[in-house]
Protein backbone atom coordinates (compact mmCIF):
# COMPACT_ATOMS: atom_id res chain seq x y z
CA UNK A 1 0.00 0.00 0.00
CA UNK A 2 1.23 3.49 -0.59
CA UNK A 3 0.51 5.48 2.09
CA UNK A 4 2.54 2.51 4.59
CA UNK A 5 5.07 2.69 2.01
CA UNK A 6 5.51 6.22 2.65
CA UNK A 7 5.10 6.17 6.61
CA UNK A 8 7.59 3.39 6.75
CA UNK A 9 10.59 5.39 4.27
CA UNK A 10 9.71 8.97 6.60
CA UNK A 11 10.35 6.64 9.70
CA UNK A 12 13.56 5.04 7.74
CA UNK A 13 14.74 8.97 7.14
CA UNK A 14 13.58 9.65 11.16
CA UNK A 15 16.44 7.67 12.15
CA UNK A 16 18.76 8.56 9.45
CA UNK A 17 18.13 12.05 10.87
CA UNK A 18 18.31 10.79 14.95
CA UNK A 19 21.81 8.77 14.02
CA UNK A 20 22.99 12.63 12.76
CA UNK A 21 21.89 13.83 15.89
CA UNK A 22 23.85 11.33 17.78
CA UNK A 23 26.91 11.42 15.69
CA UNK A 24 26.71 15.34 16.61
CA UNK A 25 26.53 14.90 20.18
CA UNK A 26 29.15 11.91 20.59
CA UNK A 27 31.50 14.10 18.16
CA UNK A 28 30.37 17.72 19.57
CA UNK A 29 30.61 19.27 16.55
CA UNK A 30 28.29 22.77 15.42
CA UNK A 31 26.44 20.91 12.78
CA UNK A 32 22.77 20.25 12.58
CA UNK A 33 22.78 16.56 12.85
CA UNK A 34 20.15 16.05 9.75
CA UNK A 35 22.95 17.39 7.87
CA UNK A 36 24.98 14.61 9.12
CA UNK A 37 22.27 12.27 8.68
CA UNK A 38 22.05 13.65 4.79
CA UNK A 39 25.26 13.05 4.14
CA UNK A 40 25.07 9.74 5.80
CA UNK A 41 22.24 8.40 3.28
CA UNK A 42 24.00 10.01 0.71
CA UNK A 43 26.74 7.85 1.61
CA UNK A 44 24.80 4.43 1.41
CA UNK A 45 23.16 5.15 -1.76
CA UNK A 46 26.56 5.71 -3.60
CA UNK A 47 27.77 2.58 -1.38
CA UNK A 48 24.66 0.52 -2.36
CA UNK A 49 24.01 -0.18 1.45
CA UNK A 50 20.44 1.20 0.70
CA UNK A 51 18.45 1.05 -2.61
CA UNK A 52 17.26 4.47 -3.88
CA UNK A 53 13.89 3.00 -3.93
CA UNK A 54 13.78 2.01 -0.39
CA UNK A 55 13.82 5.89 0.23
CA UNK A 56 12.52 7.56 -2.62
CA UNK A 57 8.84 7.67 -1.90
CA UNK A 58 8.90 9.32 1.68
CA UNK A 59 11.27 11.90 0.37
CA UNK A 60 9.66 12.93 -2.22
CA UNK A 61 6.59 13.10 0.10
CA UNK A 62 8.73 15.28 2.84
CA UNK A 63 10.17 17.64 0.10
CA UNK A 64 6.77 18.05 -1.60
CA UNK A 65 5.30 19.46 1.87
CA UNK A 66 7.86 21.15 2.59
CA UNK A 67 5.64 24.44 3.42
CA UNK A 68 4.10 22.50 5.64
CA UNK A 69 7.41 21.68 8.20
CA UNK A 70 8.08 26.11 8.40
CA UNK A 71 3.97 26.94 9.44
CA UNK A 72 4.64 26.58 13.30
CA UNK A 73 7.76 28.23 13.79
CA UNK A 74 6.03 30.87 11.30
CA UNK A 75 2.98 31.90 13.93
CA UNK A 76 5.63 32.55 16.41
CA UNK A 77 5.46 36.17 15.14
CA UNK A 78 2.42 36.30 17.68
CA UNK A 79 4.99 36.72 20.37
CA UNK A 80 6.98 39.64 18.43
CA UNK A 81 4.24 42.26 18.83
CA UNK A 82 5.84 44.81 20.36
CA UNK A 83 8.96 44.95 17.97
CA UNK A 84 6.68 44.41 15.21
CA UNK A 85 4.79 47.15 15.98
CA UNK A 86 7.98 49.26 16.22
CA UNK A 87 10.01 48.30 13.30
CA UNK A 88 7.65 45.93 11.38
CA UNK A 89 7.84 47.86 8.35
CA UNK A 90 11.78 48.47 8.25
CA UNK A 91 12.29 44.81 8.71
CA UNK A 92 9.71 43.48 6.19
CA UNK A 93 11.74 46.48 3.42
CA UNK A 94 15.03 45.45 4.60
CA UNK A 95 14.24 41.83 4.00
CA UNK A 96 12.11 42.37 0.69
CA UNK A 97 14.93 44.96 -0.63
CA UNK A 98 17.85 42.70 0.44
CA UNK A 99 15.99 39.13 -0.94
CA UNK A 100 15.25 40.92 -4.26
CA UNK A 101 19.15 42.08 -4.53
CA UNK A 102 20.30 38.61 -3.24
CA UNK A 103 18.00 36.70 -5.95
CA UNK A 104 18.84 39.32 -9.46
CA UNK A 105 22.18 39.13 -8.55
CA UNK A 106 22.77 35.69 -7.88
CA UNK A 107 20.47 35.07 -10.61
CA UNK A 108 22.83 36.73 -13.20
CA UNK A 109 26.26 36.13 -12.00
CA UNK A 110 25.32 32.24 -12.60
CA UNK A 111 23.92 32.61 -16.23
CA UNK A 112 26.68 34.78 -16.88
CA UNK A 113 29.26 31.49 -15.72
CA UNK A 114 26.62 29.04 -16.75
CA UNK A 115 26.96 31.28 -20.72
CA UNK A 116 30.85 31.57 -20.10
CA UNK A 117 31.81 27.99 -19.67
CA UNK A 118 29.73 27.14 -22.61
CA UNK A 119 32.07 29.43 -24.68
CA UNK A 120 32.16 33.25 -25.70
CA UNK A 121 30.63 32.66 -29.48
CA UNK A 122 27.01 31.50 -27.85
CA UNK A 123 27.15 34.21 -25.38
CA UNK A 124 26.55 37.24 -27.74
CA UNK A 125 23.66 35.28 -29.46
CA UNK A 126 21.56 34.36 -25.97
CA UNK A 127 19.41 32.30 -27.21
CA UNK A 128 20.29 29.07 -27.07
CA UNK A 129 17.84 26.90 -24.90
CA UNK A 130 17.78 25.84 -21.40
CA UNK A 131 20.51 23.50 -19.69
CA UNK B 1 -7.76 22.06 28.38
CA UNK B 2 -3.82 22.99 27.34
CA UNK B 3 -3.38 19.26 26.47
CA UNK B 4 -6.85 19.77 24.30
CA UNK B 5 -5.31 23.16 22.49
CA UNK B 6 -2.27 21.68 21.98
CA UNK B 7 -3.85 18.69 20.14
CA UNK B 8 -6.05 20.96 18.16
CA UNK B 9 -3.21 23.06 16.97
CA UNK B 10 -1.69 20.07 15.60
CA UNK B 11 -4.57 18.84 14.13
CA UNK B 12 -5.91 21.99 12.56
CA UNK B 13 -2.23 23.26 11.42
CA UNK B 14 -2.26 20.02 9.26
CA UNK B 15 -5.96 20.77 7.82
CA UNK B 16 -5.28 24.49 7.41
CA UNK B 17 -2.02 24.00 5.48
CA UNK B 18 -4.43 21.45 3.28
CA UNK B 19 -7.21 24.02 3.33
CA UNK B 20 -4.45 26.34 1.70
CA UNK B 21 -3.01 24.40 -0.77
CA UNK B 22 -6.36 23.10 -2.28
CA UNK B 23 -6.79 27.18 -2.78
CA UNK B 24 -3.53 28.12 -3.97
CA UNK B 25 -4.54 25.21 -6.74
CA UNK B 26 -7.94 27.22 -7.84
CA UNK B 27 -6.30 30.36 -7.37
CA UNK B 28 -2.60 30.33 -8.41
CA UNK B 29 -1.65 34.41 -6.85
CA UNK B 30 1.42 34.41 -5.14
CA UNK B 31 -0.19 36.10 -2.26
CA UNK B 32 -2.29 33.08 -2.32
CA UNK B 33 0.65 30.69 -1.57
CA UNK B 34 -0.15 28.49 1.71
CA UNK B 35 2.91 30.00 3.38
CA UNK B 36 0.93 33.29 3.55
CA UNK B 37 -2.33 32.10 4.21
CA UNK B 38 -1.74 29.36 6.65
CA UNK B 39 -0.13 31.33 9.05
CA UNK B 40 -2.46 34.06 9.07
CA UNK B 41 -5.49 31.29 9.76
CA UNK B 42 -3.84 30.17 12.79
CA UNK B 43 -2.38 33.16 13.96
CA UNK B 44 -6.53 34.29 14.08
CA UNK B 45 -6.68 30.90 16.21
CA UNK B 46 -3.96 31.46 18.53
CA UNK B 47 -5.28 35.02 19.07
CA UNK B 48 -8.99 34.51 18.99
CA UNK B 49 -8.70 31.39 21.42
CA UNK B 50 -5.88 33.31 23.71
CA UNK B 51 -3.79 30.41 24.21
CA UNK B 52 -0.04 31.32 24.22
CA UNK B 53 2.10 30.81 21.52
CA UNK B 54 4.07 28.33 24.03
CA UNK B 55 0.29 25.88 23.75
CA UNK B 56 0.32 26.12 19.99
CA UNK B 57 3.98 25.02 20.16
CA UNK B 58 3.61 22.30 22.34
CA UNK B 59 0.88 20.60 19.44
CA UNK B 60 2.26 21.75 16.49
CA UNK B 61 5.92 21.17 17.05
CA UNK B 62 5.60 17.57 15.68
CA UNK B 63 5.07 19.00 12.11
CA UNK B 64 8.32 21.00 12.94
CA UNK B 65 10.25 17.96 13.56
CA UNK B 66 9.74 16.54 10.44
CA UNK B 67 12.09 19.31 9.06
CA UNK B 68 15.10 17.06 9.97
CA UNK B 69 13.97 14.02 8.21
CA UNK B 70 13.29 16.60 5.58
CA UNK B 71 16.65 18.11 5.23
CA UNK B 72 18.13 13.83 5.42
CA UNK B 73 15.55 13.11 2.29
CA UNK B 74 17.97 15.70 0.28
CA UNK B 75 20.56 13.05 -0.10
CA UNK B 76 18.01 11.50 -2.49
CA UNK B 77 17.85 14.16 -5.44
CA UNK B 78 21.40 14.73 -5.17
CA UNK B 79 22.05 11.18 -5.58
CA UNK B 80 19.55 11.00 -8.08
CA UNK B 81 21.26 13.89 -9.55
CA UNK B 82 25.07 13.37 -9.03
CA UNK B 83 26.05 13.69 -12.75
CA UNK B 84 24.59 17.19 -13.22
CA UNK B 85 25.91 18.34 -9.22
CA UNK B 86 29.33 17.35 -10.64
CA UNK B 87 29.23 19.27 -13.82
CA UNK B 88 27.64 22.61 -12.13
CA UNK B 89 29.87 22.57 -9.25
CA UNK B 90 31.79 25.76 -10.78
CA UNK B 91 28.87 27.70 -10.90
CA UNK B 92 26.74 26.43 -7.60
CA UNK B 93 29.43 27.07 -5.47
CA UNK B 94 30.65 30.61 -6.44
CA UNK B 95 27.32 32.15 -6.84
CA UNK B 96 26.46 30.47 -3.12
CA UNK B 97 29.54 32.53 -1.74
CA UNK B 98 28.48 35.27 -3.92
CA UNK B 99 25.44 35.26 -2.37
CA UNK B 100 26.04 34.87 1.19
CA UNK B 101 28.28 38.14 0.88
CA UNK B 102 25.31 39.60 -1.31
CA UNK B 103 22.97 38.75 1.35
CA UNK B 104 24.97 39.27 4.99
CA UNK B 105 25.91 42.58 3.32
CA UNK B 106 22.50 44.27 1.60
CA UNK B 107 20.94 42.91 4.79
CA UNK B 108 23.35 44.98 7.13
CA UNK B 109 23.84 48.03 5.09
CA UNK B 110 20.06 48.14 4.36
CA UNK B 111 19.28 47.13 8.28
CA UNK B 112 21.91 49.91 9.26
CA UNK B 113 20.07 52.60 6.93
CA UNK B 114 16.72 52.12 8.59
CA UNK B 115 18.49 52.88 11.81
CA UNK B 116 17.49 49.40 13.37
CA UNK B 117 19.19 48.06 16.72
CA UNK B 118 22.11 45.74 16.19
CA UNK B 119 20.58 43.14 18.01
CA UNK B 120 18.23 43.22 14.84
CA UNK B 121 21.01 43.57 12.44
CA UNK B 122 22.19 40.40 13.94
CA UNK B 123 19.60 38.64 13.89
CA UNK B 124 18.61 39.21 10.51
CA UNK B 125 22.20 38.82 9.06
CA UNK B 126 21.48 35.07 8.43
CA UNK B 127 18.23 35.16 6.85
CA UNK B 128 18.84 33.75 3.95
CA UNK B 129 19.62 30.36 5.21
CA UNK B 130 17.40 27.43 5.81
CA UNK B 131 16.19 27.71 9.41
CA UNK B 132 18.07 25.75 11.76
CA UNK B 133 21.28 26.67 10.43
CA UNK B 134 19.78 30.45 11.12
CA UNK B 135 19.12 30.34 14.18
CA UNK B 136 21.68 28.43 15.30
CA UNK B 137 24.16 31.58 13.40
CA UNK B 138 22.03 33.86 15.23
CA UNK B 139 22.73 32.87 18.21
CA UNK B 140 26.33 32.57 18.08
CA UNK B 141 26.72 36.34 16.75
CA UNK B 142 24.18 37.48 19.54
CA UNK B 143 20.87 37.55 18.23
CA UNK B 144 17.84 36.16 18.93
CA UNK B 145 16.96 33.11 17.20
CA UNK B 146 13.44 33.01 17.43
CA UNK B 147 13.00 36.59 15.98
CA UNK B 148 15.81 35.01 13.17
CA UNK B 149 13.35 32.55 12.60
CA UNK B 150 10.43 34.77 11.60
CA UNK B 151 12.73 36.40 9.37
CA UNK B 152 13.80 33.22 7.98
CA UNK B 153 10.17 32.73 7.17
CA UNK B 154 9.49 36.30 5.61
CA UNK B 155 12.53 35.42 3.25
CA UNK B 156 10.97 32.51 2.28
CA UNK B 157 7.70 34.06 1.68
CA UNK B 158 9.69 36.70 0.02
CA UNK B 159 11.78 34.06 -2.53
CA UNK B 160 8.64 32.40 -3.36
CA UNK B 161 6.47 35.92 -3.83
CA UNK B 162 9.35 37.70 -6.54
CA UNK B 163 10.40 34.23 -8.18
CA UNK B 164 7.72 33.56 -10.35
CA UNK B 165 8.40 36.99 -11.66
CA UNK B 166 12.16 37.03 -11.50
CA UNK B 167 11.51 33.22 -13.54
CA UNK B 168 9.87 35.50 -16.21
CA UNK B 169 13.07 37.40 -17.00
CA UNK B 170 14.53 36.34 -19.95
CA UNK B 171 18.12 37.14 -19.15
CA UNK B 172 17.67 34.00 -16.57
CA UNK B 173 16.96 30.97 -18.92
CA UNK B 174 19.60 28.09 -17.57
CA UNK B 175 17.94 25.79 -15.06
CA UNK B 176 20.92 26.04 -13.37
CA UNK B 177 20.50 29.77 -12.05
CA UNK B 178 17.10 29.84 -11.98
CA UNK B 179 17.97 26.75 -9.39
CA UNK B 180 20.88 28.22 -7.54
CA UNK B 181 18.81 31.90 -7.54
CA UNK B 182 16.15 30.40 -5.59
CA UNK B 183 18.45 28.16 -3.24
CA UNK B 184 20.58 30.45 -2.36
CA UNK B 185 18.36 33.70 -1.82
CA UNK B 186 15.30 31.88 -0.22
CA UNK B 187 16.24 28.21 0.96
CA UNK B 188 13.62 26.06 1.82
CA UNK B 189 10.99 28.38 0.38
CA UNK B 190 12.51 29.14 -2.72
CA UNK B 191 13.78 25.19 -3.22
CA UNK B 192 10.05 24.38 -2.76
CA UNK B 193 9.45 27.09 -5.48
CA UNK B 194 11.95 25.29 -7.66
CA UNK B 195 10.86 22.24 -7.90
CA UNK B 196 7.58 23.49 -9.21
CA UNK B 197 9.39 24.54 -12.24
CA UNK B 198 11.00 21.09 -12.88
CA UNK B 199 13.02 18.56 -11.19
CA UNK B 200 16.48 19.98 -12.23
CA UNK B 201 16.30 23.14 -11.14
CA UNK B 202 14.38 21.68 -7.67
CA UNK B 203 17.69 19.85 -7.25
CA UNK B 204 20.13 22.56 -8.17
CA UNK B 205 18.70 24.67 -5.83
CA UNK B 206 18.52 22.06 -2.53
CA UNK B 207 22.01 21.63 -3.40
CA UNK B 208 22.67 25.40 -3.35
CA UNK B 209 20.47 25.75 -0.16
CA UNK B 210 22.43 23.05 1.77
CA UNK B 211 25.59 24.28 0.71
CA UNK B 212 24.52 27.86 1.47
CA UNK B 213 23.69 27.04 5.21
CA UNK B 214 27.44 24.82 5.76
CA UNK B 215 29.17 27.70 4.22
CA UNK B 216 27.28 30.50 5.90
CA UNK B 217 27.54 28.19 9.38
CA UNK B 218 31.59 29.14 8.96
CA UNK B 219 31.44 32.27 7.29
CA UNK B 220 28.39 34.47 8.72
CA UNK B 221 30.06 34.94 12.37
CA UNK B 222 33.52 36.07 10.69
CA UNK B 223 31.90 38.66 8.10
CA UNK B 224 29.79 40.38 11.22
CA UNK B 225 33.16 41.02 13.56
CA UNK B 226 34.39 43.05 10.11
Amino acid sequence: MKVLRVVWQVLLLTVLNEAGGWVVQALQIPIPGSLIGLFLLFALLKSKVIRVEWVEAGATFLLAEMLLFFIPSSVQIVDFGAVVQKSGVQLLLVIVFSTATVMAVVGLVTEKIVRWKKGGRKWKQGTQSSV
Amino acid sequence: METGYAVLSLILTVFVYIGAKKMHRRWTYVWFSPLVVAPIVLILFVKGSGIRYETYWSGSQWISDLLGPATVAFAVPLYKNWEIMKKHAVEIVTSCLAGILIAVGSTCLFAWAAHLSPMLITSLAPRSVTTPFAMDISSRVGGQSSLTAVFVMVTGITGTVIGPWLLRQRALRSSISRGVMLGVSAHGGGTALAFTVGPLEGTVSSLSMILTAVVSLGLIPVLLTL
